[in-house]
């Protein structure tokens, strides 16, 4: 289930409502998973819950009744909760780690759901094309399949253990097993745990720092916290903080209505799958006083985290609601509220509980709380670091949110690079033969997908401190070289009239950072160029012109970009790249093109990337400046992308390729703040990388799942081909048992041989021992009469099938048409084989009569047979089928007993099925030739993608 | 203006061709391009029977590009609303110069009343010229709303002219280009560029930017762009898109080079998707060659020949049972029966009573039969075609061998037919049998008593008459010997004149049979298959 929810996290930025139904898919697949798993027991409660409904029931009572103890017994005081968490560290430490990673995945999704939740309101959505009906699909096999690759030991581990930690706190309370009272309480339990979680356990579990990037940190901090909590017990740190939290909580919970606020701190364990609620409250509870400091940061850490944060599940609408409801109460009961909503998804609690409130109003106050809430979880990491540097090995690796990307260990940062180069390794292998529907955009994807890899992360992820790049992209003719110049105060980029003006990319730094960027490995596939190749429009794709200007601050470069919607389309496959290696985009547009849909094409990917965004609207019109504005605000604000940074240029005369000065001068600032501020570089480039990352839990998997289709189509077109070809095998057995066999020619021949004597002929006594070769011509002529026959029936099964198949290719797709163009008729050779296939049959069963259809005593005393005639008439009697009354049956019967005759006739009739099998491989074979030529992977390269995926989900 | 109708007929008989293809096209042609050539020909039945008067004139282009203001400036009035908000005109708007005959267009193009106007006075404000001109502003098709709303590609489609509005910042968008003009390559007598918003340009950026747009045009198979800078801000150029779009009015031609410009594209789909090669070479009919071949491989599949040989072997067998000589047949009995020693005597009766009448069709070989011959006809066709008449071909075929030997059945020989003049003969046979015992019988009374005989049977005794008796004896065995042999040779020769008189007639019911179960649908298909290419070839000459 957990994973499940990742997934949809991911996927789905923007909406709730669309991501309803999804969320019910993932259920589906989620709880065959669970299911899996022994250890489950107790862990199911919570998992299966929400996904199976009837399963749910049972469960419940257990799951909730665990919360409502711990809440019982935090009760009686806040303290208590870092009580409880030392009930965990009765349990071995040391199995929790395995826990968290799982949990980690799954986490995430639910925490980060509500903060987006809130944005678009309900009747927003994002007109545009937000493909909300793919992500049903993706999100399933994300995580499923990695589970069935071999990654599922790991989760199902962890989820076991995790559940049996819930269990022991649950004893105490199994009162509670009534809906309603368990959202408040879940609530309130796990502010407290949080509390402990974040400040001791949060921060140091590495999965967290990889799993989320910028805004992902609360997430990671929660699973950890549930983790810990309960592990060590988070004892030292959690008091203070828990006592904060604890008061705030409270009032949150109070503002419900819950009375338990104080169990909480207990109940938060008992929730396994909970952990992320967990931690989101504890988050916010910590928060809050430090949370004043940098609300700042936090509040773009939360942009961020809404945009990561894909899933709309039900958890998160949830979520949402009841943060809104709490959000009344104070800011920081919303996040307590997250923190419910998040317990009871994950316990598969019902959503309607919490859901009193209405969607629309809050969405405000829900991200801010959010934001609260990061900024608290910020701080509480890095608060807690030193507390939890004790207790957690891993602890290390998580580090304060902020200081994260400096401080990463060696070996975390290794392990990181491996993943990443398997991965790259892993797409690297990938080829799609087949031009299936969307191959050529798997195709596309999977260059990206190289390139970014390649040209971005893995440098980024060897040097994190590398001055940051900032990618200027838009339409053309929205002026992206004239604000380059403009920035740089140097024309280092052509401008003019003409569309498209700019092809190839020009990279702008300060002299110091020359070095890194004309030698780093950043866009290392690129040539680096001194000026624009003489013809911009043609030879765009291969190179990258570097200059340096005193003008820009340090630690940020400009790169001017080709456009992304001109009729030269190789430009836009080089702005992609360049945005693909971005650390922040700056997205240019004008007056008169801010509603193309390119555009808006642009800026989902932003958001679906998770890359950090600013925007540049220029040309504006003095006079028309505000309506304009406001009417695009209005359509970003819909688009969930209303809080981002946003810059006006005014049309006015452009001198000499630049603007004038003073409309420069916000961006300016912009940038010299980017530069000075180290800390919130870092954290941009962080937060895209991350972003990026991220993208990787879709983009990879949705390769894959082509991959598969593919291996799936092939699978497909085989079993037309054996199916085909089986059923004319089938058809060929029933003529050669029915007798229709013994028709035309065959029919005339026996006529023939019978009526003409010679079948009398050919049995003469011993004693005359006279040679039956009296008329061999006419045994030929009827041998070669059943030949014949026989090969007809086959070819023309052959042909049947060989056409069968072809139309099956061609129903199947217009590619299986193109496959089969050639293969609607038996090979040439065909005929010739099967003659001599046939002929070496009769030859074979000749033998057979002669060696094993030693005739019964009785009757070879009296009567010697013309073997060849024998087996003539054997065959007749063979193809004839019937129930062995005819005359051919009485004969061979009487000449050779019942027992021989049995004999010989299943070894006639399984050389002969062998014979025609073989002929029939040979043509399939032609079939299955065209298919391998073709050129599709085979489906271990996609378990190697999903595995690449989920590994290095696993080193974040 | 390239295509101009001296070097074609008329729009009536391509369209007619077409008509054809459609009507001939279900199942054989892809049904996105079937679909589109049926748009065609309703659309084009339709624009033809309304106002030729009138020239719908489209202006399509990007948002932000001026459509609505070239629109007010070319009517003189404010009709479309313009804003600095993008997209803006989210409806089409019309404007009319001489408005009878113009209703039932406008409600073809689905315009709504609302956004209909008028000029109405042909001599107002000098716009004579403009007199039945249709002109349209549509909403863009590259915005984010256009994404959901495909009013502007309909119109585009519906409109004979349409002047694509570009400006200097959007000339060159992909949406534009690779959407429609790419597509619309061939359509330079009908499609005008204004280039709007010249008033922010110098003029020398002008200069290059008319020269960049009108060699992008060419790269993208527009052979003789017509570009007209405008300034709807500052009226500049209105007047010669004005005077362009009057001509074109003038001339009421548009609406049919528009008709010819896509029925010239769609014919090239056309030929691209079913290549005429060699396709009007394949007979339309299936020629004696064929027939005969088809019959041949039918006769083997019933085994025509093997049933004439088999006839004349049981024939010669069984007739020596009739008319052979007695004797040899009577000490070959004595020979002792293998069957009877295997107990099988029965057994050895129903030998004798496999051959009797009967002539099946084997159906695998009829089913190859027919699909060699559908095989040989289809070569050089389209996989399609081909499919197709391998379909018409067996469209019989499970029929076909039950047919066969139900036909055949009637002709076929009774291998067990006995004739009248064996029966005859083998009377004559045993009248000599018996005049050989009756010689044998007096041979012995005259040699063994000669006097006891009566004086009556006293020629019997005479033993000077018991040579002339031998003699008699002699002849007779002999007699029956050289007739049992003369018979067989006359029952052979029979036989084989029956098996070839048998071999026609079944040779010409099985062509029978052919003819009307396989030939019939198959050149059923082959004429469709001619008739198609045919029309294919009067549309695109």
């Amino acid at each position: 289930m957990n994973t499940a929810m990742d997934d949809g996290r991911q996927e789905s930025p923007g909406e709730q409502t669309l991501s309803f139904p999804p969320v019910t898919d993932d259920d589906l697949t989620g709880a065959p998973q669970t299911a899996g798993g022994a250890p489950r027991p107790p862990h199911d409660p919570a998992d299966p819950a929400p996904r199976h409904p009837p399963e749910p029931d049972p469960d419940r009572p257990e799951a909730r009744a665990p919360r409502p103890e711990p809440g019982l017994a935090g009760a009686g005081s806040r303290e208590a909760g870092p009580a409880s968490p030392s009930l965990f560290d009765s349990r071995a430490p040391f199995e929790e780690p395995p826990a968290r990673r799982p949990s980690l995945f799954e986490k995430p999704a639910v925490l980060r759901r509500p903060p987006e939740a809130g944005r678009p309101e309900p009747g927003h959505r994002p007109p545009p094309g937000f493909d909300e009906p793919e992500r049903p699909s993706e999100r399933p096999s994300l995580f499923v399949r990695p589970a069935a690759l071999g990654g599922p030991d790991a989760r199902t581990a962890p989820r076991a253990e995790a559940a049996a930690e819930p269990e022991p706190q649950n004893p105490p309370l199994s009162s509670d097993s009534s809906a309603t009272a368990r959202p408040t309480r879940p609530s309130t339990t796990p502010d407290t745990p949080e509390a402990a979680s974040t400040g001791t356990p949060a921060t140091p579990e590495e999965p967290d720092a990889e799993a989320s990037p910028g805004p992902a940190h609360s997430a990671v901090s929660e699973p950890e916290a549930a983790t810990e909590p309960e592990s060590e017990g988070a004892p030292e740190s959690e008091g203070a903080p828990e006592a904060e939290g604890a008061s705030e909580a409270d009032s949150a919970p109070e503002a419900e209505g819950a009375p338990e606020p104080a169990s909480a701190p207990v109940s938060e364990p008992a929730s396994v799958a909970v952990p992320e609620p967990v931690t989101e409250p504890a988050p916010g509870d910590v928060a809050e006083p430090g949370a004043a400091a940098e609300s700042e940061a936090v509040a773009e850490a939360a942009e961020v985290r809404a945009e990561a944060d894909t899933t709309a599940e039900i958890a998160a609408d949830e979520a949402d609601l009841d943060a809104e409801v709490r959000t009344d109460a104070g800011a920081e009961t919303d996040a307590g509220s997250d923190t419910d909503t998040g317990t009871e998804t994950d316990a598969g609690s019902d959503t309607e509980t919490d859901s009193d409130t209405d969607a629309g109003t809050d969405t405000e106050t829900d991200s801010d709380t959010d934001a609260e809430a990061e900024t608290a979880a910020e701080q509480a990491g890095t608060e807690v670091e030193k507390p939890g540097a004790e207790p957690g090995t891993e602890a290390e690796a998580e580090v304060g949110p902020g200081e994260r990307l400096e401080e990463l260990p060696a070996e975390a940062a290794e392990a990181l690079m491996e993943a990443i180069g398997t991965l790259r390794e892993a797409v690297a292998d990938l080829s799609f033969g087949l031009d299936l529907p969307g191959s050529e955009e798997a195709r596309q994807a999977r260059a990206d997908l190289l390139a970014q890899l390649e040209n971005y992360v893995l440098p980024r992820v060897r040097t994190r401190t590398a001055p940051a790049l900032i990618v200027i992209a838009g339409s053309t003719g929205a002026g992206k070289s004239t604000l380059v110049n403009s920035l740089a105060e140097k024309n280092v980029s052509r401008t003019g009239v003409r569309r498209p003006t700019t092809g190839t990319p020009v990279l702008v730094c300060h002299p110091d950072d020359h070095e890194w960027f004309a030698k780093g490995d950043l866009l290392s596939g690129l040539e680096r160029l001194d000026r624009p190749a003489p013809a911009p429009a043609t030879s765009g794709t291969g190179g990258l012109v570097i200059t340096a200007t005193e003008k820009l601050p340090q630690g940020v470069a400009l790169l001017d970009t080709p456009d992304i919607d001109s009729v030269v389309e190789e430009h836009h496959e080089v702005a992609h790249r360049m945005l693909d290696a971005a650390d922040l985009w700056i997205f240019v547009t004008t007056a008169a093109r801010y509603a193309d849909a390119p555009a808006w094409n642009l800026l989902r990917l932003a958001k679906e990337r998770g890359a950090r965004l600013a925007i540049v609207l220029s040309r504006v019109q003095q006079k028309s400046a505000d309506v304009v504005l406001k009417h695009f605000v209005r359509m970003l604000t819909e688009y969930g992308l209303g809080d981002i940074d946003r810059f006006v240029v005014h049309e006015s005369k452009v001198a000499d390729g630049r603007l004038p000065d003073d409309e420069m001068t916000d961006l300016r600032m912009w940038l010299a703040e980017l530069s000075v501020d180290e800390k919130r570089r870092a954290q941009a480039v962080r937060e895209t990388l991350n972003g990026v990352l991220n993208s990787f839990r879709t983009r990879v998997p949705a390769l894959a799942r082509h991959l598969e289709a593919h291996v799936a189509f092939r699978a497909e077109l085989r079993g037309d081909v054996e199916a085909a070809f089986l059923s004319a095998l089938s058809e060929i057995d029933k003529a050669s048992k029915n007798g229709s066999l013994l028709h035309g020619e065959v029919l005339a021949r026996w006529q023939d041989f019978a009526g003409s004597g010679d079948l009398v002929r050919s049995l003469q006594l011993r004693k005359r021992g006279r040679a039956a070769r009296q008329a061999p011509e006419r045994v030929l002529a009827f041998k070669a009469a059943i030949r014949t026959g026989l090969e007809s029936v086959i070819v023309a099964a052959a042909t049947r099938a060989c056409e069968e198949v072809v139309a099956r290719w061609r129903h199947r797709a217009e590619l299986g048409a193109k496959l089969g163009a050639d293969l609607d008729r038996p090979s040439d050779n065909l005929v010739r084989h099967t003659g001599r296939a046939i002929a070496s049959w009769q030859e074979h069963l000749g033998e057979l009569v002669r060696t094993e259809g030693v005739a019964k005593r009785s009757v070879s005393k009296l009567v010697s047979f013309d073997p060849e005639s024998l087996a003539l008439i054997f065959m007749v009697a063979m193809f004839s089928g019937g129930n062995g009354e005819g005359v051919p049956h009485r004969l061979v019967n009487a000449l050779l007993g019942a027992e021989s005759l049995r004999g010989i006739g299943a070894k006639a009739f399984s050389d002969l099925r062998a014979r025609i099998g073989m002929l029939f491989d040979e043509e399939a074979m032609r079939y299955v030739q065209v298919l391998d030529a073709a050129g599709i992977p085979d489906e271990s390269v996609a378990t190697r993608l999903y595995q690449a995926t989920y590994n290095l989900e696993v080193v974040r | 203006m390239t295509t101009t109708t001296t070097t074609r007929p008329g729009l009536a008989p391509r369209l007619t061709a077409l008509s054809k293809v459609v009507e001939l096209g279900p199942g054989r042609l892809d049904n996105k391009l079937l679909n589109e050539a049926n748009a065609l020909l309703k659309r084009a039945g339709a624009r033809l029977k309304l106002s030729s008067e009138h020239t719908v004139v489209a202006l399509a282009g990007g948002t932000g590009s001026g459509k609505s203001s070239l629109f007010n400036a070319i009517s003189g009035l404010d009709l479309s609303p313009t804003g600095v908000r993008r997209p803006t005109t989210a409806r089409t708007h019309a404007c009319v110069w001489g408005l009878e005959g113009a209703g039932p267009l406008l409600d073809w193009l689905q315009i709504q009343e609302r956004h209909r106007f008028s000029r109405a006075s042909a001599l107002d404000k000098g716009d004579g010229q403009l007199h039945g001109l249709i002109l349209l502003d549509l909403p863009d098709h590259d915005s984010i709303r256009a994404l959901t709303d495909t009013e502007a590609d309909r119109l585009i489609g519906l409109a004979d002219l349409v002047v694509w509005v570009l400006d200097p910042q959007k000339y060159a968008d992909a949406s534009t280009h690779r959407r429609y003009v790419t597509e619309l390559a061939g359509h330079d007598a009908v499609t005008v560029f204004a280039l709007n918003q010249a008033d922010r340009l110098t003029t020398e950026e002008l200069a290059e930017l008319v020269i960049d747009l009108n060699d992008l045009l060419r790269r993208e198979g527009v052979e003789h762009p017509s570009v007209v800078p405008t300034s709807a801000a500052t009226g500049r150029g209105i007047e010669s898109l004005k005077s362009v779009i009057a001509t074109a009015v003038a001339r009421r031609r548009a609406a049919i080079q528009k008709l010819e410009a896509d029925l010239h594209r769609l014919e090239q789909k056309l030929s691209k998707a079913m290549p005429m090669g060699e396709a009007l070479s394949v007979p339309s009919t299936v020629d004696e060659a064929r027939r005969m071949g088809l019959t041949d491989a039918l006769c083997d599949a019933v085994g025509v020949p093997a049933v004439g040989e088999a006839m004349e072997n049981v024939y010669a067998e069984r007739s020596s049972r009739w008319v052979g000589w007695p004797y040899p047949r009577w000490i070959d009995k004595l020979r002792p029966d293998p069957l009877k020693s295997l107990r099988l005597d029965d057994v050895g009766q129903e030998i004798r009573g496999i051959a009797t009448t009967s002539v099946s069709a084997q159906s695998a070989e009829v089913a190859n039969a027919v699909q060699a011959m559908a095989d040989g006809l289809s070569m050089g066709m389209q996989p399609v075609w081909r499919a197709a008449v391998h379909q018409a071909a067996r469209s019989r075929a499970k029929q076909l061998p039950q047919a066969l030997t139900e036909d055949l059945a009637e002709v076929a020989p009774a291998l067990d037919r006995v004739p009248g003049w064996w029966r005859a003969l083998k009377v004559w046979q045993y009248f000599l049998v018996v005049a050989f015992v009756a010689g044998l019988a007096w041979l012995a009374v005259g040699l063994l008593m000669p006097g006891a005989l009566p004086s009556s049977l006293a020629l019997l005794g005479d033993t000077a008459t018991l040579p002339w008796v031998g003699l008699m004896m002699v002849s007779v065995l002999g007699l029956g010997a050289l007739s049992g042999i003369a018979s067989r040779n006359f029952v052979e020769l029979g036989a084989s004149r029956e098996r070839e008189r048998l071999e026609r007639e079944m040779r010409r019911r099985v062509a029978a049979v052919a003819a009307t179960m396989v030939v019939e649908p198959v050149e059923r298909e082959l004429g469709r298959h001619h008739a198609f290419y045919t029309a294919l070839r009067d549309l695109s000459v």
